[in-house]
């Protein structure tokens, strides 16, 4: 029962300096806690998830007798496309692309009616500047946007003068002809789209996993540098009390930063929260378990902060690319795709989004998954700083 | 209470102890004696079990180090050489944390803090933050922890480098009280005079202990016996004190000045006074001569020969 009791208290002696230490540094709790929150904002305010068109300038030659004038060219259902001039000189667009004041020219040849009634096929040129593989795909779409606009335009046309010819009883509208079937898009999700609500609870995964991993990483390398660690060898303290109380402390204080963080960004960013509260607060706490260990294996391989810094920086790095983050995991090959199942985000983004966006109760293998990697994590780090402790005796 | 015997610690080709046989009584306090790089930390070390010795056995409180029982380790105190506590906690934090990571309970911690506070007269400074304090504090504070959960061995890794004579004299006074008390201290220290304080000496050189007693038997053993100092006025012979009985062996640093080691002072002292104004030597002062530790330290080293050696790691 002693025993019990002064291994609670050396518990609790050492949960209590972890956080009195780290409370005292202020610029440690601005980066913890208003740090996310700050990220949050920035991304509530700054992104719309509205993509911003190609500014565009068409080139028609002046004997065309497909529009002059910008306006009737915003007016077609070709998105993407902003249409800031229709000009003759093709020199003069392709200096404007040269130059950036366009992103996006269409080169529209003078004859397509004569060659469509002659039973030929004109081609109308797009050019463009991207580097972005997604903008590179972008333009690409709209080019094909834009040519079916402009292909209902020249049958419409076409269709209409026939019909007068024809003269029958009852003409099948024009508009029929050159477009028989009309599309009607439905998107069965609980709510409606928006990059923000998308994107606020994979940016929530990735915060929590970054806080618990810088946490914890720099903890352990502090001990080991400052000679401490020597005075722990001599105490009786024992190694797994010394990871318990780093995971109650610096525990306790991720979750308090993650609920500050959950309300702000349900309240404030109006983000969606279908699911449980409960469910929610589970994976919260599955996630954090999974990245304080993380955090601890930096530490207990790092022989610097500046290398517990390093590695940390290239956790958040590989969660970027491989967590689902940005990029979806199908589309990995599926060799790299078990890579992301070694980052407690990809569970977290995974879990939060379902609970948050789809209101389910969240993939029971992720959850399980998630326990499971930080089990691992944990007795990963037991096993380490058993070493540490024993190394020299 | 502290055994080592024949204990040898290696670091790859590096001798950092060597042979090294010591033994400390319970209630005493034993100086460790060293230059920097002498093998003090190194020898600490292994008493408090964070170093595994090459060869050779220890024993403390009964147990060897490398395997002490949790109980065992909550009767160790330990100041280490450099200041590792948090900078971001109070002094009073840091030894109240300390005292946890020793099993203290939380009512017998906070009269422990507030007792052991006092006692290196840190009470004004106990709320302020410890990378506040000046040099000199943060020595005390590391004492205060180290003491807070009352052990009944305590390892000093150099309590008084860098304090000033003052502090350093109310460290020593602190030990001397803790001595009292029925404890014992391992206290290593580069400062040879620091030996007049303790009960027991251990001088160490290049990773050997060259001389172990009480400091009044190294004095007898650096020179071979007693000291008598003679001064006389014009030219002193050597020769005639050479002859006289008790008398060992006689130096002359000084065409007035003579150096006499003998069996025993008291006794001799008087015949050589005699002899030298019977010769016609008119004497004006004998003394017994006590040398300084550091006169005893060099003579040891170099009757050890281990003055010219390469510097060992600590």
């Amino acid at each position: 029962m002693t025993g019990i009791a002064k291994s609670l208290t050396r518990m609790f002696g050492l949960i209590s300096k972890e956080l009195r230490d780290l409370l005292r540094r202020p610029g440690a709790i601005i980066s913890l806690i208003l740090g996310p929150l700050a990220i949050m904002a920035i991304f509530g305010i700054g992104y719309d998830g509205e993509r911003r068109p190609f500014d565009t300038v068409v080139v028609l030659p002046a004997n065309s007798t497909l529009p002059h004038d910008a306006k009737t060219y915003n007016d077609l259902r070709a998105p993407g496309l902003n249409v800031i001039d229709v000009t003759e000189d093709r020199q003069s667009a392709e200096d404007k692309l040269g130059r950036g004041q366009a992103r996006f020219i269409v080169i529209v040849p003078g004859d397509v009616e004569d060659k469509f009634r002659a039973g030929q096929q004109a081609t109308v040129t797009t050019e463009f500047n991207e580097v972005d593989p997604i903008e590179d795909n972008v333009a690409r779409v709209s080019t094909q946007m834009l040519l079916e606009e402009l292909n209902r335009r020249v049958i419409e046309g076409a269709a209409s003068e026939g019909m007068r010819v024809a003269n029958v009883a009852q003409p099948i509208p024009a508009n029929v002809i050159a477009q028989p079937l009309k599309y009607d898009i439905k998107n069965r999700a609980p709510i409606e789209p928006s990059m923000v609500a998308f994107f606020a609870p994979a940016v929530f995964a990735l915060v929590l996993q970054h806080l618990g991993i810088t946490l914890t990483a720099l903890s352990l390398v502090r001990d080991k540098l400052s000679g401490v660690m020597d005075l722990f060898r001599v105490s009786p303290v024992r190694s797994w009390e010394m990871l318990l109380a780093k995971y109650v402390a610096y525990g306790a204080l991720s979750i308090a930063v993650a609920f500050a963080v959950a309300f702000l960004m349900t309240n404030v960013l109006h983000v969606p929260l279908l699911g449980s509260p409960e469910r929610l607060a589970t994976a919260v706490g599955l996630l954090t378990f999974a990245s304080l260990g993380f955090g601890l294996l930096i530490s207990i391989v790092a022989d610097s902060e500046r290398q517990a810094v390093q590695l940390a920086m290239l956790v958040l790095l590989f969660s970027m690319f491989f967590s689902g983050f940005v990029l979806p995991i199908a589309e990995f090959r599926p060799i790299v795709q078990p890579l992301s199942f070694i980052l407690p985000v990809t569970y977290g983004i995974n879990l939060f989004q379902d609970i948050m966006l789809r209101g389910t109760r969240g993939d029971p293998s992720m959850l399980l998954g998630l326990a499971a990697l930080g089990v691992v994590l944990y007795l990963i780090d037991a096993i380490g700083l058993r070493g540490i402790m024993r190394r020299a005796r | 209470m502290v055994q080592l015997e024949d204990v040898t610690c290696r670091f790859g080709d590096v001798v950092a102890v060597k042979d090294a046989s010591l033994w400390v009584g319970a209630g005493t306090m034993l100086g460790l004696i060293g230059p920097s790089g002498s093998g003090k930390t190194t020898m600490v070390r292994m008493l408090t079990g964070t170093l595994r010795p090459t060869s050779g056995t220890i024993h403390v409180l009964g147990e060897q180090p490398v395997r002490f029982r949790r109980e065992t380790r909550e009767r160790i105190g330990y100041m280490p050489q450099q200041f590792h506590l948090y900078p971001h906690l109070t002094a009073s934090e840091n030894v109240a944390f300390c005292a946890s990571l020793f099993g203290l309970f939380w009512w017998r911690r906070h009269t422990r803090v507030k007792q052991v506070l006092e006692l290196v007269q840190l009470t004004e400074a106990r709320n302020r933050l410890a990378k506040d304090l000046s040099g000199g504090q943060q020595r005390r504070l590391s004492l205060a922890c180290a003491l807070v959960h009352e052990p009944d061995v305590i390892f000093v890794d150099e309590p008084t480098a860098g304090l000033d004579p003052i502090l350093r004299q109310t460290v020593w006074d602190e030990f001397r009280r803790l001595r009292e008390a029925g404890k014992t201290l391992f206290v290593t220290t580069q400062t040879v005079s620091d030996a007049q304080f303790c009960d027991g000496v251990a001088m160490l050189v290049h990773g050997s202990l060259v001389a172990v007693g009480a400091p009044d038997a190294l004095k007898r053993e650096a020179f071979g016996g007693e000291l008598i100092e003679v001064r006389v006025e014009g030219s002193a012979q050597k020769s005639v004190v050479d002859r006289i009985e008790g008398v060992r062996s006689v130096q002359q640093p000084a065409k007035d000045r003579l150096l006499i080691v003998t069996d025993d002072a008291g006794v001799v002292a008087p015949r050589v006074t005699d002899a030298l104004n019977t010769s016609g030597a008119r004497v004006l002062t004998t003394d017994k001569h006590e040398p300084s530790f550091d006169e005893v330290f060099i003579e040891l080293v170099e009757r050890s020969g281990m003055g010219e050696r390469e510097e060992v790691a600590s």
